[in-house]
Order: C-alpha cells, then sequence, then structure tokens
C-alpha cells in the first residue's frame, strides 16, 4: 500500500481531471435541460477543437490565438449542430435526440482520422502554456493548468448555477426547461434560448477539449470517448443538479486518479466512473415508484 | 361496487387530487368537472400509475391499490385513454385478444367472447383487418372493446368521444348505456361532452381543484349551482 | 457477391404506413392473413397460406442456398471470411433490432455483450472437450444470465436512463476485459496465461475446420437464430412487444406484465449475441481484448438505426454494413474513416427522416418508383381504352 507521499501527486491529477468532468457534466446538463438533448458529441466535438489548436500551435500561431480558436471552433459547431438538427427532432423522445448525437460524434471522429492520421506511431501531445508554471504546495507539485482544471470546474459551476437563477436569460432557461410550450406561449424567444444552450455547451466542450488534450492524451478515440466519464457524473446528478455534478465529477476523477498507485487496483481504475454511475442509478432505481403516463393519457 | 375513501395525490406541491371520497353502486357514473380537476389523475390512480399519498380504493371488496397495475386488468379493470392506444400494427382481432389472453381466461372460448365483443361495439371492419388501417371511429370502437371482452368488473372510459362528430357519439352513447348489463361491470366515464353524460349515466360526481363537490343524480348534479360556478369560475374580488 | 446468408422474414406491402409484417418460412407456423381482404381466418392457429407468402419462403430458401452453395465458390477466401463475419453481426443486430425496433430499449452495450459470449465460448473451448454446438448454446445461456440478471434492476429505468446505464455497463466490460484477458490456453478461472509463448488457436467444429466450411456454419446457426427470433416476434411475446412500444401504459392496462416481456426480450437478445460471440470465437483463432473498443457498441447501434431495427432483413443490411462494407474499402484502399463518416452521416439522416431505417426506407421507395413508372406507362400508352 502507497504511502501518502505517493499518493499526493494523483489527488492533484485527480481534482484536475474531476474538475474538467465537472464543467462537462455541467456543459451536458444544462443543455439537457433547456433542449432534452443529451449531447453524446460533447467530448468529439471538443477534441476536434483541441486538434485544430494542435495544427495551429504546429504551424507557429500563436498559442494562446490557438486555444480561442478551439472553443470558437467547438461553439460554433454545437450551435450549428443545434440548429440545424433541434427542430426537426425538437418533439422527438430524449432518446432519439441523443442517438442523434452519436451520429455527429461518429462523423467527427472519421473525420479526425481522416485529417489526423495515427498511424506512423506519432504521438501528438498537446501541452498548454499553463503547464510550464509551476509551484508547489507542501512538497507536491503543481501546475497552472491543473489548477484551471479545478478552478474552471467550481466556477463554471457556480456561475451557471447563479447565472440560472437571477439572470433573465437563465430564468428564461429554467423555464424552457420546464416546459416548452407554455414558456412559448408566455412570449419567451425559445429558439434564442435554445441557441444561447447550445453555445454554451459549445464553449464548455472546448474548454474541455483543450484541458482533457493536455491532462490525458490529445487522441481522437480516447477524448471523444472520455465523454463518458463526464456522463457518469451528470448521470450520477439525475441529469439535473449541477452541484451534485460537481461534487461527483471531482469525486471520480480523484478516485480514479488515486486508484492508479494501488497495484492490485491499477488496472480497474478505468472503471470508477462506470461504478459510480452504476451505483448511482441502483439507487434511483429502488427510490422510483411512479411510471411515466404516455402524455395525454 | 367502487368506494373511494380520502383520496390524496401530490405531485412535488401540487395537490391533483385532495381527500376525495366518492360511491358508485353500478351502472354508468359519470366524472366531471373542469379541465385540471383531477378526473385524469383519479383515472392513473386506478389504473395504478400514480401511488396516492393517502386513502384507498375498494371495488368488489377488493382492495385495488394493494394490486401491481398490470395485475389489475386481469381482476377486471379495464380503460381507454385520452390518446389512441390501439396498437397499429396489430389486427383487430389481435388487439381485443391481447386482454383477454393476459387476463388469462380460458383459451377455447377466446375466439367467440372476441368476436362477441367486437360485434357488441358494433364494429363493422373485418377483425383481420390492421387497425393502423382504420379511421378514427373504428379505432374507438376497437378500444371499447378491448373493455368489454372477458370478465370486466370496472370499466373507465377517458373521453371516448372525444373528436367524434355527433352521430358517431350517438352510436358510442347507445354501446356505453349497454355495457353493465352485457357484462356485469360498473363503468365510470370522464367526457365534456354533457350532452353523453346525462344521456348515458346514471349518477354523476363532479371534482374540482381535485376535491369532490358534488355527487348524485345526473340532471340534479347538472343542475347545481357550485357545479356550475365552477366550470364558470367564480372570482371573488377582493 | 452474395447479398448475404441465412435469415429471412420480410416486408409485407401493408395498408401503406406500417411495415415489417414477417411471413412464416414454412406452413408449420401460424401465420398471419394480410389486411389486404383476406378471409376471416382465426388468426391464434394455423391457416391456409397465401401465394404470397409462398412466393417470399422461395426467395429465402433461394437467397439460404445461394449463400451456402454459391458463395464459397464465387469469392475469394478473404471475402468468405468478411462473410463469415456479416453472417455473425447480422446475428448481433438481429439481437439489437429486437430491443431498439421491437420493444424500443436501446443499448448502447451490445458490443460488450458479444465480447462476453466470445470470451465464454474461448474459456469453454479450451477448458472442455464440448462438442461446438454445445459450447455455442453454452455461451448464449450463459451471456443471456448475465443479461437478465442485469437487466432486472435495469428495465425498470426510463429509455434514456437505460441506455446510459448500458453504456456504463460497457464501459466496465471493456475495462475488466482488457484486463483480465482473453483465454488463450491458460489455467485458472480466467484461463489466461500471459507468458504463454505458442498460443494455441481456438478450436473449431470438427466438420467445419477450413474457412469455407465454417463460413457455412456461421450462416446456419444465423439462419436457427432468425427463425427463434421470427418464432417470437409472431406469437406472444411480439405482440406484447408491439403493444409496449405503442404506449407502456396501455400494455399495462391491458394487462401485460410489461417488466415480464422486457425481460424476456432482453434475455432473448443477449442469448443470440451469445452465441454469436461463440460463433466469433471460432472464427478469430486468436482473441485480443483490444477487438472490443467501446466504440464498437455505438457504430453496432448506429448501423442498426440505418439498416431498419424493425424488419428482420435490415438485420442482414447492417451485418453486410458493418462488415462486408470495410473488407471492400480495405481492398479498395480507401480508408474505413469514410465508413464511420458514412454512419454518422446514415443516423443523422435516418433519425430525421425515415425512423425505419433502410430496410423499410427502400422498398417503400421501390415500391413508390414501381407505381410512378406504371403511371408513366399508361399515360404513355393512349391506345389504351383506358378502362384498366
Amino acid at each position: 500500500m502507497p504511502s501518502w507521499q505517493d499518493f499526493q501527486p494523483f489527488l492533484v491529477v485527480g481534482l484536475a481531471l474531476g474538475g474538467v468532468y465537472a464543467l462537462s457534466g455541467v456543459g451536458m446538463i444544462v443543455l439537457y435541460r433547456a433542449t432534452g438533448v443529451l449531447n453524446l458529441a460533447f467530448g468529439a466535438i471538443g477534441a476536434m477543437g483541441a486538434l485544430i489548436a494542435w495544427q495551429l500551435i504546429n504551424g507557429g500561431i500563436n498559442e494562446w490565438l490557438a486555444y480561442v480558436v478551439c472553443v470558437a471552433f467547438s461553439a460554433v459547431l454545437t450551435l450549428v449542430y443545434g440548429v440545424v438538427f433541434g427542430p426537426p427532432l425538437a418533439a422527438r423522445d430524449p432518446l432519439v435526440k441523443a442517438a442523434a448525437t452519436l451520429g455527429l460524434a461518429l462523423i467527427l471522429l472519421g473525420a479526425m482520422d481522416l485529417l489526423w492520421t495515427s498511424n506512423g506511431g506519432a504521438v501528438r501531445s498537446l501541452t498548454l502554456a499553463t503547464d510550464s508554471s509551476t509551484f508547489t504546495v507542501s512538497q507536491i507539485q503543481i501546475n497552472w493548468t491543473q489548477v484551471i482544471a479545478l478552478a474552471l470546474g467550481v466556477v463554471i459551476t457556480v456561475v451557471t448555477g447563479a447565472w440560472l437563477r437571477y439572470t433573465k436569460l437563465g430564468t428564461a432557461m429554467r423555464a424552457v426547461a420546464n416546459d416548452r410550450q407554455i414558456t412559448a406561449t408566455l412570449g419567451v424567444p425559445v429558439r434564442r434560448v435554445e441557441a444561447a444552450a447550445w453555445l454554451g455547451c459549445g464553449v464548455l466542450s472546448g474548454l474541455a477539449g483543450l484541458l482533457l488534450a493536455d491532462l490525458v492524451a490529445l487522441d481522437a478515440t480516447t477524448l471523444t470517448w472520455l465523454v463518458i466519464s463526464s456522463l457518469a457524473a451528470a448521470v450520477i446528478a439525475r441529469l439535473r443538479s449541477i452541484a451534485v455534478t460537481l461534487v461527483a465529477g471531482i469525486v471520480i476523477g480523484v478516485v480514479e486518479s488515486m486508484l492508479v498507485p494501488i497495484n492490485s487496483l491499477t488496472n480497474y481504475a478505468d472503471m470508477t466512473p462506470f461504478v459510480l454511475a452504476g451505483v448511482a442509478l441502483l439507487v434511483v432505481m429502488f427510490r422510483r415508484r411512479e411510471i411515466t403516463v404516455s402524455r395525454g393519457a | 361496487m367502487i368506494e373511494v375513501s380520502n383520496l390524496t395525490v401530490r405531485f412535488g406541491g401540487v395537490v391533483s387530487l385532495d381527500g376525495v371520497d366518492l360511491r358508485f353502486e353500478q351502472g354508468v357514473c359519470g366524472l366531471i368537472g373542469p379541465n385540471g380537476a383531477g378526473k385524469t389523475t383519479f383515472f392513473n390512480v386506478l389504473s395504478g400509475f400514480v401511488t396516492p399519498s393517502a386513502g384507498g380504493v375498494h371495488a368488489f371488496g377488493e382492495d385495488l391499490l394493494a394490486m401491481a397495475s398490470f395485475r389489475r386488468a386481469r381482476w377486471g379493470l379495464r380503460r381507454t385513454f385520452q390518446t389512441e392506444q390501439a396498437i397499429e400494427e396489430l389486427s383487430v382481432f389481435e388487439n381485443v385478444a391481447m386482454v383477454h389472453e393476459h387476463s388469462k381466461l380460458p383459451s377455447a372460448s377466446r375466439r367467440r367472447e372476441v368476436l362477441e365483443s367486437i360485434s357488441f361495439v358494433g364494429l363493422a371492419a373485418d377483425p383481420s383487418a390492421k387497425v393502423g388501417s382504420l379511421g378514427a371511429r373504428d379505432r374507438r370502437l376497437v378500444e371499447v372493446a378491448r373493455t368489454v371482452v372477458g370478465k370486466p368488473r370496472l370499466v373507465l372510459l377517458d373521453e371516448p368521444a372525444a373528436g367524434l362528430p355527433d352521430d358517431e357519439t350517438e352510436h358510442l352513447s347507445s354501446v356505453i348505456r349497454q355495457i353493465p348489463e352485457h357484462t356485469g361491470a360498473l363503468v365510470i366515464l370522464v367526457d365534456h361532452d354533457m350532452g353523453l353524460v346525462s344521456h348515458v349515466c346514471g349518477v354523476t360526481a363532479v371534482l374540482d381543484f381535485g376535491k369532490q363537490i358534488a355527487l348524485g343524480p345526473t340532471a340534479e348534479v347538472l343542475r347545481d349551482k357550485r357545479v356550475i360556478d365552477a366550470y364558470l369560475g367564480t372570482e371573488e374580488v377582493a | 457477391m452474395g447479398i448475404g446468408e441465412g435469415g429471412h422474414g420480410g416486408q409485407a406491402p401493408g395498408a401503406g404506413q406500417v411495415a415489417g409484417v414477417e411471413e412464416a418460412r414454412d406452413a408449420g407456423q401460424a401465420l398471419r392473413p394480410s389486411s389486404e381482404g383476406a378471409a376471416r381466418g382465426p388468426v391464434f392457429a394455423i391457416s391456409r397460406v397465401r401465394p404470397e407468402t409462398w412466393v417470399r419462403v422461395a426467395a429465402v430458401t433461394a437467397v439460404l442456398a445461394f449463400a451456402l452453395f454459391a458463395v464459397p465458390v464465387i469469392l475469394s477466401l478473404y471475402y468468405v471470411d468478411a462473410m463469415t463475419q456479416v453472417a455473425i453481426y447480422s446475428i448481433v443486430a438481429l439481437g439489437l433490432g429486437v430491443l431498439v425496433g421491437r420493444v424500443g430499449l436501446y443499448s448502447l452495450g451490445q458490443a460488450a455483450v458479444l465480447a462476453l459470449g466470445a470470451w465464454t465460448a474461448a474459456r469453454l473451448l479450451f477448458a472442455t472437450s464440448l462438442p461446438f454446438p454445445v459450447v455455442l448454446l453454452a455461451a448464449g445461456a450463459i451471456t443471456m444470465v448475465l443479461g437478465t440478471v442485469i437487466g432486472l434492476p435495469a428495465l425498470r429505468l426510463s429509455g434514456l436512463y437505460l441506455a446510459l446505464i448500458t453504456l456504463m455497463l460497457a464501459g466496465a466490460i471493456t475495462v475488466v476485459l482488457s484486463t483480465v484477458n482473453f483465454p488463450n490456453g491458460g489455467h485458472g478461472f480466467l484461463g489466461y496465461n500471459g507468458n504463454l509463448i505458442h498460443i494455441p488457436p481456438i478450436r473449431r467444429p470438427s466438420l467445419a475446420g477450413s474457412d469455407a466450411a465454417y463460413y457455412r456454419y456461421a450462416v446456419v446457426v444465423a439462419a436457427l437464430m432468425f427463425l427463434l427470433v421470427l418464432w417470437h416476434v409472431r406469437t406472444r411475446p411480439g405482440r406484447a412487444w408491439a403493444a409496449i412500444r405503442q404506449s407502456e401504459p396501455a400494455a399495462l392496462a391491458a394487462g401485460i406484465n410489461t417488466t415480464r416481456y422486457k425481460l424476456w426480450a432482453w434475455a432473448l437478445a443477449s442469448f443470440v449475441t451469445g452465441v454469436a460471440g461463440g460463433l466469433l470465437a471460432g472464427s478469430a483463432h486468436f482473441l485480443y481484448s483490444i477487438d472490443f473498443p467501446i466504440q464498437n457498441s455505438i457504430t453496432l447501434l448506429a448501423v442498426v438505426l440505418v439498416a431498419g431495427a424493425f424488419s428482420l432483413w435490415g438485420a442482414i443490411v447492417a451485418g453486410l454494413l458493418l462488415q462486408l462494407l470495410p473488407a471492400l474499402f480495405q481492398n479498395w484502399g480507401v480508408s474505413s474513416d469514410w465508413i464511420t463518416i458514412l454512419f454518422g452521416v446514415g443516423v443523422l439522416q435516418v433519425l430525421t427522416t425515415a425512423p425505419r431505417g433502410l430496410a423499410d426506407q427502400v422498398p417503400k421507395d421501390l415500391r413508390r418508383l414501381g407505381r410512378l413508372l406504371s403511371g408513366a406507362t399508361r399515360r404513355a400508352a393512349p391506345s389504351r381504352t383506358g378502362t384498366t
């Protein structure tokens, strides 16, 4: 059993990862509540943004500009998808809407593999500018990327919560999430509210893409399916509470990372999000007593 | 005979049913009230889709709430829904036979009983025709046929005449009127068509804001001032 | 090139909007008279067979015969191998089709179930000398039991949550598999020995050792699985599933124990997928966990949606898309990434316009085309007295 000293760096990494899971989860939940779409392409969009940033940096562009391009790209792509595919699927089951985003994910995966082929063995990596600034806290070395990751997770959760509660657009979004039709009759520009949700989700996916590319790996497939870990956090929050998402995301990140130094459990560390989400769902199941009656019945 | 005592249903902060007491003896009984009064919630409690926060339902001497929702059909609970629920890709015969089958009734008499129900409701369509190919009126009749097949004890009809033109409502009302005599079941009818309700129902209960505000012979209930106020909505301006 | 192997069931030209009525393969099964004014025959018993059914049966038999006898002769070994995979994945698509198309349950983890079946079969093939068919059945049964155990609590969740839990499970299984590895002839429960230098290949059935023979074996097994599913669809579970898919509350109100029937669909899908896993083990010689990434489950769902989850033909189309298309592309030197993109586009197209997929849409389009053409020919021949 490793000592506390050995765990410390993993704790730091875990907190950073957890922050990213949290901010991704929040992005997905806000979009889900506003539009009914669980954006399973969240990871793929961010991955493509990160690859574009990498490409630009490699081509000599200023890295901060590249980061902005990444976030902007992710935001625009998500918005375009939402505007084009949101309306025709608006009346369908959430399951169908989520399945449609899988279509987008596959398109992006194929495109990424084509544009940035993974053969030839060349491993790409994205090192954010903030990686190089480090500091030490009681003998643990922390770099600014990790701090930003955790901070963003917390900040975004808090800010989003406040924004939803106190601003006009945020309140409108809560209303739309509650009941789209009634809200429309109240004169709320539902389409614009939904567009805002799509855009916000896109921005977060760009940020998450950058951070995960740095913290984990700049690999299209890995980054795309890392969305499942963020999804786990959102599932634990019943696709509802962003506060719970924050806590869940961080717990997942920390537990996952802290298992790594334990020799017998290293290989199972990756299972953490799935196990935790599974347990949470079991709890949900045992609480449920009502069956949803179909509309109009 | 069905007896409902102190039935209460709360969804979050909303009280859908507020201590509803009522008792229907037999025949066709109406359940009316303005929109949002709790009528469909009431049916959903009877069907087992909603668990009440308080109260009980006893029908024909048995505690309905103690049964799992799908078992109530076997017991004899039948129901139609506001939206069409007949299965489009199956035939008329199969739709009606399904209820008979899942009520665990003997298969020997199934064919005869199913065809009987189909003719009882006056459905002229070919029993092997797919429901998807039928018009609204025939689909509604298929649903009614599903409620009378086998040994129904309690038949819940949720706005069966909605969207039907007058002459078809006529036909439907005469079918509904005959259900208690034909099957021995008690029928509860929810509808907004007061003509239909007064034509068909011997007694009627009225719900408003989840409370029972009237119960008695239909003609009297429809003249009751409280009922009229509930529909028109009296506002006390302070 | 053959259009596929065993598998049948067809699309009846229904009264327009309802597609996918399967006709039985032979008169020994209960038949459903079509809606086109057939006589009022009893539905739940054997009735007389309509001429349309015989044509259908003949067509399916012809396809099956072609697949079994002509394909291995016409195609090179490379493609025969691909067709074996087509057969295997058609079975998986069949199972997923039952879940998605018939009951409305989305599973985002069927590739993991396939891996479970393959693992079980490989373990049994190494550890015992049970005959291959018995191993297939055992793999199917064990996978079915595991699926049922998971399904029991999971099926009470609503659609989206259920899909997510299958995704979580698939993720967990993938991780476990990469740790535990596939059996390679080692000892112990896991049957894996990391130090083995000469790994024995997974054995095949005694009469189907060669690739061509194994292909035929796979086709026959696939045909049996299709029959099994067809039998379910045509009888009580199929009708109950139709009711559940239309509206769960109404199904409950009709007395259907929806949990039981959903579980039944789940068990059936797990069983056939487990059997497919067994076939996969035999076909592959060696199995590696890297061959079962989580993306496969997603692609599987995507392709099943595109090909048509409701109809049995759709499962065959899905198998072709999943395994023949990549083989073709690889042979032609085109990157298979284009296929991934194609599937993504397909999913978007299908979900926004043709909810029942290619297998439903293409026959409809062909029929529409046929009607257009016959209309055009009628107009182009004014010499007819127009009383037809």
